[in-house]
């Protein structure tokens, strides 16, 4: 079949013009983003006051996914299926697909690490902080499925986590390294005109960095970066640095959401009494079936 | 005041019987300073008092009344002997005999390297106080018939080691122990510091000991009847200088609140008031009264002295190290396959 040179033309044009349409909604876009001036806050600042959150994958794995039946699986006779311990959970259970916030689509793992980090995703029910209710870690803590919410005026600076009723200070002038490793670390907070950044050290080697078993050891250095893009959004980005797990340094890239209307609030989710059959459930006098 | 994980089960006996000893330094009082002068509180940029900061309430007064003394308001002589007395006392308890103890002995709890329960009285207007509790006047708690009942029934289950919901909040890391998040905050073993910091519509209480927070909702409504968080819900508005916060709501499983000290019993449907007034730059008065009928015949109110601290706030991760929670169960356990 022989197609008219000037039908081939037009065709042309019309996806140039289209490819064209769409790089320029994607830049204005960007460019709004980037122009955005927040109004002025505490000390002539942005003001961070408010109740935030990121409604995406990230959790369930920093890096690009399909939709799975679970996060734990065993072999099935045909295909995998879910491990037995979270069968019963059905739908509930799945793993929705997620885009990778991971600059550069996958993280930069040594060998060895990267090894780990598979092995801790085959034993993911075991070995999830998560799981047991333990302290988050940054920069975990920010795209849990749960809000937090930043308090800010011109002397302070401090987050509240919903999960696990995590905190963490800012310290707005540096009180030097950290005299404890912890599992939330030491932040120290600073802007870069607009945008708040914040410097984590100190965090011990037990936290991860989502459900898929990525990880990093005690001595990762987090510097994460807030940027007010809308009266409603904030750019988030978190460099991670650990020469003993990764090979370079590499960055997250996300979207906060501030929340609105009468539950635009934090809740309580006091969820270590949620895991005691779990972690101390074989010790009772008598342990249920 | 570090990230220390401490359950005070194995200490508590060793304490109380400390306690018992300083209140016999004691014997009747009356006032020592002027009280100072009034002071103008800072104030947030949006006009409300300034209450930020790091504060203790760390004192070795307690909630009631020593038992030798009659007055709220001891002499200085009085308080320099019972100051003394606590600090002979804490040095006294790191003197650990020397040699192996036998099989089966108690070894004991924390040496006072775990212990941070200060060593001043309590300072309220220039007064010291030999109670923070100031009404009723006795300053005994006025449980009723019913609220001992109440209390003698929880005494009774302490040693329940069945299962781990069997155990105090503290020992499973749910909230701190004594109270020490509250409403009302009440002094404790260690770990008596806050932090506040404030945004518009709020003020947040970081409580040290199990890193509570309490979010206090300026102007706010109540949550809805169905939830009933740990520490209550706070609603707070301001009266002049001076917040004022009233929590009800409280999660069943908070009723009761034992320390070294003292033993509350607060209802989930009791009404705790508390008043934060910035006195100084230094000091911050924290009032409160506790409405209770189901636990006592009266209401009964308490003052304690909040000092500022230029120490930091650390991490108390609890739960993420309760090897105690497993200890306590697996030994239980073990004691039934193998009585002694």
């Amino acid at each position: 079949m022989r197609i008219a040179p000037r039908r081939v033309a037009a065709l042309l044009a019309g996806t140039l013009l289209f490819t064209l349409a769409g790089t320029a909604e994607a830049e204005s876009s960007s460019q709004e983003a980037e122009t955005y001036v927040a109004p002025r806050g505490p000390g002539g600042k942005p003001d961070l006051n408010g109740t935030w959150q990121a409604f995406n994958r990230a959790n369930y794995n920093l890096e690009h996914h399909p939709a799975q039946a679970a996060m734990a699986m065993r072999k099935g006779p045909v295909v995998p299926v879910p491990a037995k311990e979270v069968v019963a959970l059905g739908a509930v259970g799945a793993v929705p697909a997620g885009i990778g916030v991971v600059v550069g689509d996958e993280i930069p793992y040594l060998a060895k690490a990267r090894k780990q980090r598979d092995e801790n995703r085959e034993n993911w029910l075991s070995r999830d902080p998560e799981i047991k209710c333990y302290l988050p870690g940054i920069p975990r803590a920010t795209y849990m499925p749960f809000p937090f919410q930043i308090l800010h005026n011109k002397d302070a600076l401090f987050f509240a986590y919903e999960f696990a009723g995590a905190v963490r200070n800012i310290h707005l002038t540096d009180p030097g390294p950290a005299p404890i490793d912890s599992w939330m670390g030491q932040s120290v907070g600073s802007w870069d005109g607009d945008t708040l950044v914040i410097e984590t050290t100190g965090q011990n080697d037990q936290t991860w960095l989502d459900r898929a078993g990525n990880f990093h050891s005690e001595m990762l250095h987090v510097t994460e970066r807030f940027t007010p893009t809308s009266p409603h959004t904030l750019s988030y980005e978190a460099t991670l640095e650990d020469e003993k797990v990764f090979e370079k340094p590499w960055s997250i890239r996300m979207t906060l959401y501030r929340l609105v209307g009468n539950d635009a609030r934090l809740q309580q989710f006091n969820c270590i009494e949620f895991v005691e059959e779990l972690i101390y459930g074989h010790l009772r006098k008598k342990p249920l079936d | 005041m570090s990230a220390r994980r401490r359950h005070f089960a194995e200490t508590a006996r060793t304490a109380f019987v400390a306690i018992l000893v300083l209140c016999r330094f004691v014997s009747p009082a009356a006032a020592e300073d002027e009280a100072p002068a009034a002071w103008e509180s800072p104030r947030m940029d949006w006009g409300v008092p300034d209450l930020q900061g790091t504060w203790t309430t760390a004192t070795i007064t307690g909630l009631q009344r020593m038992d030798d003394v009659d007055e709220l308001v001891l002499t200085p002589e009085q308080a320099r002997r019972i100051e003394q007395g606590s600090a002979d006392f804490m040095a006294s308890i790191d003197q650990v005999p020397e040699g192996d103890l036998a099989a089966g002995e108690n070894v004991g709890g924390y040496n006072t390297f775990w212990m941070d329960p200060g060593s001043r009285l309590a300072r309220v207007n220039g007064e010291i106080r030999s109670s923070l509790l100031i009404e009723p006047e006795d300053g005994k708690l006025p449980y009723s018939l019913r609220g001992w009942g109440r209390l003698l029934k929880t005494w009774w289950n302490l040693d329940n080691v069945d299962n781990p919901e069997t155990r105090l909040l503290g020992e499973r890391c749910i909230v701190g122990f004594g109270s020490t998040g509250g409403p009302p905050m009440l002094p404790v073993l260690y770990n008596n510091h806050y932090q506040i910091v404030q945004s518009p519509g709020f003020v947040m209480i970081l409580v040290e000991m199990n890193h509570d927070v309490r979010m206090i909702r300026i102007g706010a409504e109540r949550l809805p009847a169905a939830i009933q968080p740990w520490l209550g819900d706070s609603i707070g508005h301001w009266e002049g200088d001076t917040l004022v916060v009233e929590t009800t709501q409280f999660n069943p499983g908070q009723s009761f609140r034992g320390s070294l000290r003292h033993a509350v019993y607060i209802s989930p449907d009791a009404t705790v008031i508390e008043r934060f007034t910035r006195k100084s730059e230094r000091e911050i008065l924290y009032e409160f009264s506790v409405d209770d009928p189901r636990s006592y015949s009266s209401i009964w109110r308490a003052e304690v002295p909040m000092l500022a601290t230029n120490s930091q706030i650390y991490e108390y991760a609890c739960h993420e190290g309760n090897y105690s929670m497993l200890g306590i169960l697996a030994g239980a356990r073990e004691e039934e396959r193998n009585p002694r």
